[in-house]
């Protein structure tokens, strides 16, 4: 079920509220039962046979937990064992699932193998799920989760505004709001949550949504071999980018708002990342929570790893603004591009997405070297910020559009087509009416060598205008937790200090203006849902 | 400071309210014809939307209309045929333009006739044919698409089981979805424009989006776009038909709609449209001629054994209609008589088109085709072209000015049915 459907928003979310907090009201034992019941509905709703996949991981990964429970103090060794096993099981369970055809495909194409493709039924949201699940295991084998009952272990995996797409939870941020949770309707809880609720169903439905369908047949030509333009090719980079900016940031919006119309908060995980500044900025903005989980889960432990060895080995263990070179690539640069890696792949099985994760990686690399060497060039750090913000922005800016092409194409040579598009190796195209109407300007575009093209003109000018503006609401306007932050949208969300004059003004309260505007942005919404659109990130 | 609680109730209220509003507006402005809302000056007297929507419209517009005679075709039809002119003889009224823009398959013809003649009433129908889907297999979709989710009846002639929820859906998108809002707006700005788009309710397309373009680019433009277009279609076509063999593909299409007609008593008249001198160039040069010939002798065959229940008309020639000359480039003021572009006829053209078929007088264009006429037909244009384009020493035509090198006439004889 998609969250950005008629059947969802007047068919399922009503009547599961409304059961919620008929049966809160009589008992909060009953309403959050009630709830795991209406998870499995929504889980069950596109496959039912997806409960049937996962389920069986489910009772394990519990039974693994109860297991480490038990014994995690009494014997460590056999602990960690069980823990590894744990980890080992979930990573085997997705790798089946989702890597198993691309690796009969790698190969082929590497060793000419002739594999047949294994036809494997992908159970929704399990990169999600298993992430979650891994996470738990380790916390418990930390001990930084004592008790768990197995209803609050299902409510905590399967609690439906995040089981699909995230945000990737820990149980220790969960649990103590459902233990807290009244379950019953509250009036503020239910006007911050329809409000972020709608604001994501109109960034998906009437932001994403529509520049998707102007950018898709630029990313289908390019992988089929047809140069593109460097007007076309830069509507491709910057179409797609915003396209699944406004996607993410409209999925995140409406799981928020899901949640705390049962008066739960989720953890941030998106913070308009395109105002990044850099790419560590970045990754500090986009997917937030997957990135707490890569680095908590994986580069960190990779990097004690690394430092231990080598303070075994008597080489330099600490990353320190003296470091040599070789303790940069030993320290940072191994463990951060191998996390990219992973994250490339966590997002999907192909060429693409790993060359995409890799790409990220030496980005940040790049970044990290910056930042220890810069302070010896630029030692004046007030200078540096003040002066160096626009150009780091905008470098920062460009870097996450070119990597976003092998984000969305279907080929690394269609996304390699498009590179060369936009640095202009297949010369620049305009249609032939825009020219004709600019006059002088027209002209002397032609003379600099921008061809007259038989393509549509209110195309390009349609999808021209349409990036101006997504551009200028992603960079300009403040964003939805911004706008709540009165509210706690978030866990973790707190009114900024100094709120400037805009966010003063267009702050969200719960007032008659408000409320009229909520209803033009929920109606705009709804009825922008005549097509169904697919979330990007649900197919991870 | 209001609370949450009247936050609610004004949220809910105005978004009850609102769409209220958005619904009723939409029904009222009625953007695709799906509901048949009458027309209101300055609001919606014209329908410029429907320019994208046509087989929505259309297919709700022939129910509400039950037409005597229907005619079937693509966008220079929707375009090109007035199903009002007075040139029609009274008896085949009232006449409905079924002419859909946009892909368009000779198998879709059939769909077409089929829904018209559900809807009762039918006794004629005129089906126009475009040469260029005979050079192209059809790919069939074993899914219903859209359209024919829409229809009363399945291909076979059975009920068709879907045709309920898709019209009920087509009723809810018409008025409860962004995109009919926004349409709805648009068309009730677009009213006051001068030249604006419509779709009458006989299922007449307007010249408006060429007589726009004609004032702002020129006639040259609009010949020299299509001409880029066609020349890239029939490059694309000439290898699928050179190791063809048999019968053309569509040929079954047609034996399926003369099947259909006769089987109903419906008086059918099989049109090959005409087309510019530029269009029938370029297929002169990417070696289809012959396939072309081809065609008109196999359609002669197919209507020859219906012993004249059906008609078939041929105005793909190098008549003086055909063969007028394209205003220079940047000249946005000289208009062309009879042809928007290579594809497209004019209005003018159809009604002489009308006039020749079924009127008693009309200016020699075209010809019906018999079993005793088409190879001497072929004989004539084959002269016509080589007396037009081989023997000029000027260039005649828009953007083909390179001089042709197949030796103009060389016909090689096409591969027949074994």
């Amino acid at each position: 079920m998609l969250f950005n459907s008629y059947i969802f928003i007047f068919a399922f979310l009503p009547p599961v509220l409304a059961v919620f907090y008929v049966l809160g009201a009589r008992s909060r034992e009953a309403a959050l039962s009630w709830l795991i019941a209406a998870s499995l509905l929504f889980y069950a709703w596109w496959r039912p046979l997806n409960i049937l996949l996962i389920a069986p991981s489910i009772l394990i990964n519990y039974g693994i937990a109860c297991y480490l429970k038990r014994i995690g103090h009494s014997n460590p060794a056999h602990a960690r064992v069980v823990l590894i096993g744990g980890v080992v099981f979930n990573l085997c369970f997705l790798g089946y699932f989702k890597y198993i055809a691309f690796g009969e495909q790698a190969l082929n194409d590497i060793f000419d193998a002739g594999l047949p493709l294994t036809q494997v039924i992908l159970p929704l949201g399990i990169s999600f799920i298993t992430f979650q699940k891994i996470a738990f295991l380790v916390d418990v084998h930390a001990g930084r989760i004592e008790r768990f009952t197995f209803r609050e272990y299902a409510l905590f995996v399967l609690f439906f505004p995040q089981i699909i797409a995230g945000p990737i939870v820990h149980y220790r941020e969960m649990m103590p709001q459902f233990k807290v949770a009244s379950c019953r309707f509250d009036a503020e809880d239910v006007s911050v949550g329809i409000s972020l609720f709608f604001f994501g169903l109109a960034k998906k439905s009437i932001l994403a949504d529509p520049i998707g369908r102007v950018i898709g047949p630029l990313y289908d030509h390019a992988a089929s071999g047809v140069p593109q333009s460097l007007a076309d090719a830069w509507i491709a980079a910057l179409g797609f980018t915003l396209q699944i900016y406004f996607d993410f940031s409209g999925y995140c919006d409406m799981a928020l708002g899901i949640a705390r119309l049962f008066g739960i908060k989720l953890p941030v995980n998106f913070n308009s990342p395109l105002k990044a500044r850099s790419v560590i900025d970045f990754w500090a903005r986009w997917h937030i929570t997957l990135t707490r989980f890569l680095t908590a889960y994986i580069y960190m432990p990779m990097t004690l790893y690394l430092m231990r060895r080598r303070a075994a080995n008597g080489q330099p263990a600490r990353r320190t603004r003296d470091a040599k070179v070789a303790t940069f690539l030993g320290l940072l640069a191994v463990p951060t591009i191998l996390t990219m890696l992973v994250s490339g792949l966590w997002h999907g099985a192909g060429y693409t997405f790993i060359l995409w994760g890799l790409l990220h990686g030496l980005l940040l690399c790049v970044n990290h070297a910056w930042r220890l060497i810069r302070p010896r060039i630029w030692p004046d750090t007030a200078s540096y910020n003040r002066l160096a913000a626009p150009a780091a922005f905008m470098l920062t800016f460009l870097s996450v559009v070119f990597a976003m092409v092998l984000f969305r194409s279907p080929t690394v040579a269609g996304a390699a087509m498009l590179w060369k598009g936009m640095i202009g190796v297949y010369g620049a195209a305009m249609p032939r009416a825009i020219l004709s109407h600019l006059g002088p300007i027209g002209g002397l575009l032609v003379q600099l060598g921008v061809q007259p093209a038989w393509t549509s003109g209110t195309m390009f000018v349609g999808a021209a205008a349409r990036i101006g503006v997504l551009l200028f609401i992603a960079l300009a306007l403040p964003n939805t937790l911004e706008l709540l932050a009165l509210y706690q949208p978030a866990l973790g969300v707190k009114p900024a200090g100094a709120p400037g004059r805009l966010l003063r003004f267009v702050a969200w309260k719960p007032t008659g203006t408000w409320a009229v505007s909520l209803a033009c942005v929920a109606l705009a919404g709804i009825l922008s849902l005549g097509e169904l659109h697919e979330f990007l990130y649900w197919r991870f | 400071m209001r609370g949450p609680r009247a936050f609610l109730r004004i949220w809910a209220g105005s978004l009850a309210g609102l769409g209220f509003l958005a619904v009723a507006f939409n029904l009222a402005v009625d953007p695709y014809e799906v509901f048949g809302t009458p027309r209101m000056a300055g609001i919606s007297l014209f329908k410029p939307i429907t320019k994208n929507h046509a087989m929505l419209a259309k297919t709700n517009q022939v129910a509400r209309f039950h037409p005597a005679t229907v005619v079937i075709g693509s966008s220079p039809i929707h375009i090109g045929i007035d199903a009002s002119t007075p040139v029609w003889p009274e008896a085949m009224g009232p006449v409905f333009n079924y002419g859909i823009p946009g892909v368009y398959e000779t198998s879709t013809s059939l769909r077409i006739l089929q829904e018209a003649v559900a809807t009762g009433g039918v006794k004629s129908a005129v089906v126009f044919l475009d040469f260029q889907n005979f050079f192209s297999p059809e790919d069939p979709d074993p899914a219903l698409l859209e359209a024919d989710r829409r229809f009363r009846s399945l291909p076979d002639g059975n009920p068709n089981p879907d045709s309920r929820m898709q019209r009920a859906n087509d009723m809810f998108l018409s008025v409860a979805t962004a995109g009919a809002l926004i349409d709805s707006v648009t068309t009730v700005a677009l009213q006051r424009r001068p030249n604006v788009l419509d779709l009458a309710s006989d299922g007449s397309g307007t010249e408006a989006d060429f007589i726009d373009a004609a004032r702002n680019d020129g006639m040259h433009d609009l010949f020299a776009q299509k001409d880029a277009a066609e020349a890239v279609r029939a490059a694309k076509l000439a290898p699928v038909m050179a190791g063809w063999r048999g019968p053309l593909p569509d040929l079954d299409a047609v034996a399926a709609i003369v099947a259909f007609a006769r089987a109903r008593d419906i008086g059918l008249t099989l049109v090959i449209a005409p087309h510019h001198v530029d269009a029938l160039e370029l297929y002169w040069r990417a070696g289809l001629w012959p396939r072309v010939e081809q065609l008109k002798t196999e359609l002669t065959a197919l209507v020859a054994a219906q012993h004249g229940a059906v008609t078939l008309w041929d105005f793909l020639d190098y008549s003086s209609f055909n063969i007028e000359p394209v205003p220079a480039a940047g000249d946005r003021r000289t208009p062309t008589s009879w042809f928007w572009e290579p594809t497209h006829f004019k209005k003018q053209l159809g009604d002489v088109m009308i006039q020749r078929m079924f009127g008693r007088s009309a200016p020699a264009f075209g010809m019906i085709l018999t079993a005793d006429t088409v190879a001497v037909r072929n004989a004539e244009i084959r002269a016509a072209r080589r007396s037009l384009v081989c023997e000029r020493k000027q260039p005649v035509l828009t953007a083909l000015e390179s001089p042709p090198t197949d030796r103009c006439v060389r016909i090689e004889t096409p591969n027949r049915p074994t």
